[in-house]
């Protein structure tokens, strides 16, 4: 048994297939995505070393990166905050009721399997001046703002509304997480506690909380990176647009590299864009201790 | 008054009365929980029934009589979206994309995620985390160096070159969900193959991989609804409007100055329907499915 376990040839035939295109596909171009990062490099051009330039110029000249690094941001915290706080609250809900909890589920979930291309044209609608929305508040006499044009104050309106899509759109996957988690919890937990009178909002406190903490590390990180990497809905919401308010790292990379063919500029956007996700990665791992309770 | 009795039933409960509260079915709470849930329902359905409404409209309909019924069925705007769009086609596409990426990656997977999990080497584990971090990484950050890599091989307005770095991307998930479903397998049972002659690949065809359904189940749909919505890595290969994806084909319709939103919703509705016909169809097994994975993702 031993003999055929360490069968080496057997072991090079399973990993080799996985192995080299793993290798080709990710991580070489990760090492030459960080070499062009340090050239000057177009559509045209052979790559040509120019050491940090675009880093310099990207921190210090462009302000549709310091406003793409701005949106990033506001919009990982934001999601991450209203995602956790929403998802959470669904996943009582739904767990507290008896009837009907698996068409309420399905229902929230649907739009996590909807292509996010299709849902921004939907909400592009919506959030039309003219027409979705703001045709229902005229109903009422409300005039609507103009949703997805304003470009004053420091998160614009757009922001807001795109990041209130993707609430929309992604809540369910954190609900999931948190259910399936809560409903892993044995029920005499909470009968003792009931025993022992603790209210009902107590017992979340004392009993659920500390014992969804290990799906918080897998549903925040989620939540994290997916949101660093947020792109579909915003190209198909606004573009990047109006005056360039409303981009992110990654179509602000897309529009860079392959709108404006600056390879190497773009590469360096990829750079930042990849250490921030490893980053968010390391600190949610290192911040978040568990405790591992038994039950 | 029977919200008053309930609320008083809750107050003070002595062991007969817990009983008697297990007996009554919906209290003044769970009312209120289902009137929120059902507004919410609202919420997520009501901007998806717009749409069909919308799709089915003329323009100026549209403008003037948002909410109504449309007069006339436009079953032309879904002639348009069809043909214009070229849905069809590009449906065809992501059929073949996902699947091809799909299968791939879960033979590629399985083989590899069967090599850490159950063989014995030294390095099992540094491979591993090695394809772990892949899961990390977006895929942005190297869509530069592939799309160079792939003009360089003629390769970019190919469906080859978006199934392979599908397929890579896929792989971490894959891997990692995979381990942990061999892993879970009792080792006698290989050791009795491995008794009545068995060798490894015999091992790993005939007992491993028919025990790892529900494995294959949750990475693959995990794999596949991730493609099935790619749109970023599509947008950037392929240019070509006879091989584009659906996500990208949408993007027609996309501009600050896209009015024509009648048509634009027929070919969404077109592009959305196979994704929720298979939701409605299979949803209790695809949203466990999905969360099983992310669980363990």
């Amino acid at each position: 048994m031993d003999k055929l376990l360490r069968n080496k040839k057997a072991i090079v035939i399973f990993i080799a297939p996985a192995f080299i295109l793993f290798t080709l596909v990710l991580f070489v171009p990760i090492l030459q995505v960080i070499y062009y990062s340090l050239c000057e490099y177009g559509a045209l051009t052979k790559p040509e070393f120019i050491g940090l330039d675009n880093y310099i110029e990207l921190f210090t000249s462009d302000e549709t990166m310091l406003t793409a690094l701005k949106n990033s941001f506001f919009f990982m915290i934001f999601s991450v905050i209203s995602q956790q706080i929403v998802g959470l609250f669904l996943a009582v809900l739904l767990t507290n009721i008896k009837k009907g909890r698996n068409f309420f589920k399905n229902i929230y979930y649907l739009p996590c399997v909807l292509s996010s291309a299709a849902l921004g044209l939907l909400w592009a609608f919506m959030f039309n001046p003219k027409m979705g929305l703001n045709q229902i508040l005229a109903c009422i006499g409300i005039e609507g703002p103009m949703w997805l044009s304003e470009t004053s104050g420091f998160i614009t309106l757009p922001m807001w509304v795109i990041a209130f899509v993707a609430l929309w759109q992604y809540v369910g996957q954190n609900m999931m997480l948190y259910m399936a988690q809560i409903m892993g919890i044995s029920r005499d937990v909470y009968e003792a506690s009931y025993i022992d009178g603790a209210s009902p909002a107590k017992s979340f406190i004392y009993i659920t909380l500390p014992l969804i903490k290990p799906m918080m590390i897998t549903s925040i990180s989620l939540n994290c990176i997916g949101s660093l990497k947020f792109f579909d809905l915003i190209y198909n919401m606004t573009q990047g647009g109006p005056n360039n308010t409303t981009h992110v790292l990654a179509t602000h990379l897309y529009e860079q590299g392959f709108k404006y063919f600056k390879y190497g500029y773009s590469s360096a956007i990829a750079v930042v864009l990849l250490i921030l996700c490893l980053l968010v990665t390391f600190i949610i791992n290192k911040c978040i201790k568990v405790d591992t309770y038994e039950v | 008054m029977s919200e008053i009795k309930n609320l008083q039933d809750e107050k003070s409960i002595s062991p007969v009365q817990v009983q008697k509260k297990n007996k009554k079915p919906i209290s003044v709470a769970q009312i209120l929980i289902y009137i929120f849930l059902s507004l919410l329902v609202v919420v997520y359905i009501f901007p998806l029934l717009w749409m069909i409404n919308v799709s089915l409209k003329t323009n100026p309909e549209v403008f003037k009589s948002p909410f109504a019924l449309p007069e006339v069925w436009q079953i032309g705007n879904y002639i348009f979206a069809w043909t214009v769009g070229k849905l069809g086609i590009a449906t065809l596409n992501s059929v073949l994309v996902c699947t091809i990426a799909l299968v791939v990656s879960l033979v590629f997977g399985a083989m590899a995620a069967f090599a850490i999990a159950r063989m014995r080497w030294k390095f099992s584990q540094t491979v591993m985390s090695y394809f772990l971090v892949g899961m990390m990484i977006p895929i942005h950050c190297v869509l530069i160096p592939l799309f160079v890599r792939f003009s360089k091989l003629g390769m970019t307005n190919s469906l080859t070159g978006l199934v392979i770095p599908y397929i890579a991307f896929s792989l971490p998930l894959t891997i990692f969900l995979l381990v942990g479903f061999f892993k879970s397998m009792p080792g006698e049972m290989f050791e009795a193959a491995c008794i009545d002659g068995c060798n490894i690949y015999q091992c790993f065809a005939k007992i491993a991989l028919p025990l790892a359904k529900t494995g294959f189940f949750v990475s693959g749909l995990m794999t596949f609804v991730a493609n099935w919505n790619e749109l970023l890595l599509a947008m950037v290969f392929i240019s070509d409007a006879q091989k584009k994806t659906l996500p990208v084909t949408l993007t027609y319709f996309v501009g600050p100055y896209a009015t024509n939103y009648v048509q634009m919703f027929a070919a969404v509705i077109i592009a959305i329907a196979p994704s929720i016909i298979v939701y409605c169809l299979f949803s209790n097994q695809i949203v466990e499915g999905l969360t099983v994975g992310a669980v363990k993702g």
